[in-house]
């Protein structure tokens, strides 16, 4: 599915990458409960203590919340908090990627900027 | 609860040290990989974790017991391994029938499902089976037999790509299901590393990390770069692999012990750091020389 087992990035952290998209895109809603570690390991044939881990990242970052003995449940504000997060991290570290290659490959600030735009335009299209 | 405990176990045959004060300790409900070379001591410690001989000095407990000669051990504790030594004058279907006499979880319709999945028939006799199949039936023995510690010694030995793949996913789902202590040992981490919770990496009869899997791939971290520059930024860490392939390129592999700041500069410097994946990492860890192979190669 989803994950990339045999890639080098920890399972944990995909696995928390994919109920963020999960919730992002509209498949579990805010109270809703979310899937057990068992059904995680089931799905992505892992141990269960490692989806364990990706399930409490979220709830560390109270993404999700704990029910005692009934399981997680997705907050109120999850999807809010995912974007604001995705921003500031996933997409400012992919920004500072791009401007670093930029300037190994002697891009102009200009034609970098105007790549930018070409893909927006080219994305919006879609 | 831990399970297994043992302190400076030392196990020598012939003067060799097979086990040279193994220490570990293993949780109860947990799957450990256990990883080492041809030779660094993985048979020797199950075997003596079954009960199978004594160690010449050191402590061990299983089940806070000792192994040796124990019935609760033996009761309790299922070892599978290629050499398995099933009576030769009983059918497969003896052999699973008899196997509930001996271990009280013993699941039949389980074991019954898996013997007609992996197409057995019932009227063939273990030492028939051919490589592959031996391991697939010995595989059948170790999870409807749902011992509280279950030991599979290279269980996929002979086993073809989906067989091992059909295995590995029994397992899973039977431990989800009946949670219990499992020990794994295997050449090939990358087929187990999504698999287990902890690894135990040895390396001649001593432990060399026991960690969460999860964090092993955190544990190190590969720089690449212009050598000076490489040099400069792991200096005085510990290296655990380098090689230049390219001349006035280095790759190394040093323990992660940066801070998020640190490695963000080495980037700035030019460095390209990479994640390095848990079988490589311990193919580095358990090599016995810095060059590897090329060694036999260089005549100095």
């Amino acid at each position: 599915m989803a994950l990339n087992l045999d890639g080098t990035r920890p399972i944990y952290i995909q696995l928390s990458e994919w109920l963020e998209n999960e919730i992002l895109d509209g498949n579990f809603n805010s109270d809703q409960k979310i899937y057990s570690q068992y059904q995680l390991a089931d799905i992505f044939n892992i141990n269960p203590a490692t989806a364990a881990k990706g399930l409490n990242i979220l709830a560390e970052e109270q993404i999700l919340y704990k029910k005692r003995g009934l399981g997680m449940f997705v907050a109120g504000n999850a999807k809010d908090m995912i974007l604001s997060k995705r921003k500031n991290q996933t997409l400012k570290r992919l920004v500072q990627e791009i401007v670093m290659e930029a300037h190994r490959l002697n891009v102009s600030k200009q034609e970098l900027i105007t790549m930018i735009k070409e893909v927006n335009v080219e994305v919006e299209k879609e | 609860m831990s399970i297994v405990e043992c302190r400076g176990l030392t196990k020598t045959f012939g003067g060799k040290m097979a086990l040279n004060h193994f220490s570990c300790s293993i949780e109860e409900n947990t799957i450990t990989g256990l990883i080492g070379r041809n030779g660094a001591g993985k048979t020797t410690f199950l075997k003596i974790l079954a009960g199978y001989f004594q160690q010449t000095s050191g402590e061990v407990r299983v089940f806070s017991e000792r192994p040796f000669n124990n019935l609760t051990v033996s009761a309790n504790v299922l070892f599978i391994h290629d050499q398995l030594n099933l009576p030769t004058a009983l059918t497969l279907q003896e052999i699973l029938d008899t196997m509930a006499g001996f271990y009280k979880n013993w699941d039949r319709e389980f074991a019954q499902r898996l013997f007609e999945y992996f197409s057995f028939r019932p009227s063939q006799y273990h030492n028939d089976l051919s490589k592959g199949m031996k391991s697939t039936f010995n595989m059948i023995l170790g999870l409807a037999a749902r011992t509280s510690l279950t030991i599979f010694d290279e269980p996929t030995t002979g086993m073809d790509a989906a067989v091992r793949s059909d295995f590995y996913r029994a397992l899973l789902k039977d431990y989800i299901a009946y949670p219990r202590t499992i020990i794994l040992s295997s050449h090939h981490l990358e087929e187990i590393e999504n698999l287990i919770e902890d690894i135990l990496l040895i390396k001649e009869g001593r432990e060399l990390l026991h960690i969460p899997i999860a964090d092993l791939k955190e544990w190190a971290i590969g720089f690449q770069g212009k050598t000076h520059v490489v040099k400069e930024w792991t200096q005085g860490r510990e290296i655990i692999f380098s090689k230049s392939d390219v001349p006035d390129y280095l790759y190394v592999v040093v323990k992660n012990d940066f801070t998020e700041v640190e490695l963000e500069k080495a980037k700035v410097a030019g460095i390209s750091i990479s994640h390095v994946s848990s079988s490589n990492l311990c193919v580095y860890l358990t090599s016995k020389t810095k060059g590897g192979i090329d060694d036999v190669f260089n005549k100095g």
